[in-house]
């Protein structure tokens, strides 16, 4: 019997759980040379605010031991270019999109997620609360569960879409914001976004990056990443969990999955495998068939 | 334009000088489209540590034999992974990757300026250009590295019948002092020139300014931390100036590595 690799998080029902992260695929057209979309779970896309942003100077990105720091500050074309070039384009893949929302203000937020909630094809919305390279918005709303409940709460009141909450590790343990965005009208949270860090040049004698901090990703931040899906898990066992954070290979993907996610993301791992996402559709697939297990949700939180 | 992901097969690692090597690799829907200019990125093994591929200029490629060629010097962990790379084994290689040097047909006289590992893209270049050119159009190559034995492809151009001048900032070969200072003399030559070149960005905005104060058209290859070579990690930025007049950060993997110099907004 083929496992069934389906998984339903609330509202949202995904073909199977392997998501890629925003920020880490682009607009997903960029991988049409060696992903088929409408085999991924969902394709999130890069964070979307309501004018086009340039980014931050370069360097924008420094390598670090099994991981990377990125400073690229939300560069993208904006909600209305996304609306009209990309997403029409991103349909005829057959891809479930979800979009990724950023903003400096409350008002920013609301007004990004009201345009991609009056129009077809947009699966749910992510919140990007935790960006930590944004002057404002961002992280400083992450950091403040009041905040977190202030922006979650207005976007709801817009949007009749899944609402994911995506939450920053930076502010110790996550667990009273994960709270206050359930609390305010999240219907699924998202963890983790990237690590505060920095990274030294020592024979130039000055930071690596142009903007000093960046956020780290890639294989360094996997046992912080688990460490707070699985706190999370135990004091919200109700709401639907994507977890993210490190994810090169199906085994880790598999690990997240144990403790308790419904989903997972690939992050920085699509910048240097970029087919690893469907290899761990298929890799999922082999490992429920090897240890008889008939579905995803046979696995999930057997690591408890 | 189609870009592959595939497992190349190591042909051989040959040596140029002292710990650096042409890696020979077989793939040949890479060798058959790649243009001068274009690169490849490498992953010589599935480490976490060093974790980013690398982004290679590719040296020459041979469409005929499915092979194609990069550059490296054996100095870190990374070069040291790809160097004991076994012949007959694979490196997981992205490719052919960005923008080319086109030639412009206008010109009598094509300078390339190589400064240092920015050598190789020129190589591959100056191999396709030579066998086009017309009766009266002039190859010059000006090669600069910071010593002689940093100097690459320089029995390359001169096979090609291409006119070399060097310069060595530690003045061990040819001209001491820096390329740049080469083509400000060579540009004072009235002739017809179009002008390419790859090398550290801070030669190559020197290139640039020379360029077009003299009018001459330039390309530039950019250097640029490279995450993912396929333009989703908006790492490789390069500010460009925008029709509108404004400015934007493009990507040096998708939009370049070639730009045309004026394009470029240099700090």
């Amino acid at each position: 019997m083929t496992p069934d690799l389906q998984v339903s998080l609330g509202k949202l029902h995904l073909r199977n759980p392997v998501m890629v992260a925003a920020g880490t695929f682009g607009y997903g057209l960029e991988y049409r040379d060696w992903v088929d979309l409408a085999q991924l779970g969902a394709v999130v896309t890069k964070s979307l605010t309501l004018t086009p942003r340039m980014g931050n100077p370069p360097p924008r990105v420094a390598e670090t031991p099994a991981g990377m720091l990125n400073a690229v500050g939300l560069q993208n074309d904006g909600v209305d270019a996304f609306l009209l070039e990309t997403l029409p384009r991103l349909r005829e893949t057959g891809a479930i999109v979800i979009a990724s929302v950023a903003g400096e203000t409350v008002d920013e937020y609301v007004q990004v997620a009201a345009k991609l909630s009056r129009v077809e094809g947009i699966a749910a919305l992510e919140l990007n609360l935790s960006c930590p390279n944004q002057a404002r918005g961002g992280m400083e709303f992450g950091l403040q569960p009041d905040l977190i409940a202030q922006v979650v709460a207005t976007v709801r009141q817009t949007t009749d879409l899944p609402l994911i909450a995506k939450l920053s590790p930076n502010g110790g343990e996550i667990t009273p914001f994960a709270q206050a965005a359930v609390e305010a009208g999240a219907d699924i949270l998202c963890l983790i976004n990237t690590v505060l860090g920095v990274a030294v040049d020592a024979q130039a004698r000055q930071f690596r990056l142009a903007s000093k901090v960046g956020g780290l990703s890639g294989p360094a931040i996997k046992p912080i990443a688990q460490y707070h899906l699985w706190r999370v898990r135990q004091s919200l066992p109700d709401t639907p969990l994507i977890g993210v954070g490190g994810i090169s290979s199906v085994e880790d993907a598999i690990e997240f999955l144990l403790l308790g996610a419904h989903a997972i993301q690939v992050g920085t791992a699509n910048y240097v495998q970029p087919t690893l996402a469907m290899e761990i559709v298929d890799g999922l697939r082999n490992y429920l068939a090897t240890h008889g297990f008939p579905s995803i949700e046979a696995i999930r939180g057997l690591v408890s | 334009m189609t870009r592959y992901e595939l497992p190349a097969v190591v042909v051989e690692h040959r040596q140029r000088a002292t710990n650096q090597y042409e890696l020979i690799l077989h793939a040949p829907p890479i060798a058959e489209r790649a243009m001068p200019g274009q690169f490849v990125m490498l992953r010589p093994m599935r480490t976490h540590a060093p974790l980013w591929r690398r982004p290679y200029s590719i040296l020459r490629a041979n469409p005929d034999k499915g092979v194609f060629s990069v550059f490296y010097s054996v100095q870190s962990v990374f070069t040291e992974l790809l160097s004991l790379k076994p012949i007959g084994s694979t490196v997981q290689t992205l490719g052919p990757l960005g923008s080319y040097f086109v030639p412009v047909r206008t010109a009598q006289r094509h300078i390339l300026v190589a400064g240092g590992v920015g050598a190789p893209p020129l190589c591959f270049f100056a191999s396709r250009l030579a066998p086009t050119l017309q009766a009266g159009e002039q190859l010059l190559i000006l090669a600069g590295a910071r010593r002689r034995d940093l100097l690459v492809g320089l029995d390359e151009f001169r096979a090609l019948g291409a006119e070399v001048r060097i310069a060595t900032d530690d003045g061990s070969h040819g001209y001491p002092g820096y390329v740049t200072d080469l083509l400000q003399h060579a540009l004072e030559d009235p002739i017809n020139s179009a002008v390419y070149a790859c090398g550290p960005n801070r030669m190559l905005k020197v290139v640039a300014r020379l360029c077009l104060a003299h009018g001459v058209p330039c390309q530039v290859s950019l250097d640029a931390p490279m995450p993912c070579g396929i333009g989703v990690c908006l790492g490789c930025a390069v500010k460009v100036a925008m029709p509108d007049g404004g400015v934007w950060y493009t990507r040096a993997c998708i939009e370049g590595p070639v730009f045309r110099a004026e394009e470029v907004v240099w700090e």
